[in-house]
């Protein structure tokens, strides 16, 4: 079953992609890219870091198709954060999706799931594989 | 048979005396009133070469050093003068370091002040040096320094400039074969920066 949240305000997804990292190697064979050590991706108010983030990046369109950042990454949009093992957040379409046991805080409510797709543009995100909504009662 | 007399034969008589004593003495005047000619300073030396210096040192133009690494990659190393020094470096100007990877990538290093170490295979770039790489990527920084015998290339300070993602900057770059030996990679360390403009619909 799935949830739909909103998640952050709707964001210009032609902003400019900033990447930083500690490091950054890029094969010569391929052109692939790959960002280690806290790397943080942030487009308007959207950051995203994780340890490690590889480019893929498509030599037809000469535009990046995707960043996948793994090893544990956290997202945060405005007021709301999420975390999961990995995201997939491709700039052109300007949709992030998180997998592996994402837990999305909003305020004092908590939903984890096995996915979450977050559209940035219009601020919503798709929670699918059981989702959990986790709600703290105040004032306990 | 003594001389006829008359003045004609003692004119003659005297004659005989006096030419020879005058034809001595425009010959001696030859020698004596030569304008002084020192034959060194005169001589036309070429007066732009001894400015320049060039003419102390002998000039190798469009001079081409190469090696192949042990992968097979190959560095060639071309400039457009080179001055070799007394201690066996060479300085060269507008100089390109061109790197052809067996893989068929390619990188080339150019700037307009080089210094070639020969006896340890390296040559140090400085001024301008700006990286060109197949893969889209075009960067500058300071100094550089590139081995000859093998794909080893590390700048001394920060490298900024685009590549196929946007703008890049960072604290360091190194040129190096990744660990397996197969692939050739530019490694970026010293914090890494990139904006990319998506140029999306």
């Amino acid at each position: 079953q799935g949830a739909q949240v909103a998640f952050g305000g709707n964001q210009d997804t032609s902003a400019p992609v900033e990447v930083t990292a500690d490091s950054l190697s890029v094969n010569q064979k391929d052109g692939t890219a790959l960002y280690t050590g806290n790397v943080i991706i942030a487009q308007g108010d959207m950051r995203l870091a994780a340890p490690r983030v590889l480019v893929v990046y498509s030599e037809a369109q000469q535009k990046i198709q995707r960043l996948e950042a793994t090893g544990g990454v956290t997202m945060v949009s405005g007021s709301e954060a999420a975390e999961a093992e990995r995201a997939d957040y491709s700039p052109e379409e300007g949709v992030v999706v998180m997998s592996g046991n994402v837990l999305l805080t909003q305020g004092a409510s908590a939903l984890t799931s096995q996915k979450m797709t977050v559209n940035l543009e219009s601020g919503t995100a798709q929670l699918s594989g059981r989702v959990k909504t986790v709600l703290n009662q105040d004032g306990q | 048979m003594a001389r006829a007399q008359g003045l004609y034969s003692q004119v003659i008589a005297w004659l005989k005396i006096l030419l020879p004593l005058v034809a001595l003495g425009l010959m001696s005047t030859l020698f004596l009133f030569s304008r002084s000619t020192d034959p060194v300073s005169e001589l036309p030396f070429a007066d732009n070469l001894r400015r320049t210096g060039d003419a102390i040192s002998e000039m190798v133009s469009a001079p081409h050093f190469s090696g192949t690494t042990s992968r097979g990659d190959m560095v060639t190393v071309t400039a457009k003068r080179a001055l070799p020094q007394v201690s066996g470096d060479v300085d060269a100007e507008e100089v390109t370091a061109r790197l052809q990877m067996q893989d068929g990538s390619e990188i080339n290093l150019d700037a307009t002040r080089a210094k070639v170490k020969e006896g340890e295979q390296r040559v140090t770039m400085r001024d301008g040096v700006r990286i060109t790489s197949s893969t889209g990527y075009e960067l500058t920084t300071d100094v550089l320094v590139s081995g000859i015998n093998e794909i080893d290339v590390e700048s001394e300070g920060p490298v900024q400039g685009n590549g196929p993602l946007g703008t890049l900057n960072a604290g360091k770059m190194r040129i190096e074969t990744v660990e397996n030996g197969k692939d050739v990679q530019m490694l970026f360390t010293g914090g890494v920066k990139l904006v990319y403009l998506p140029q999306n619909k």
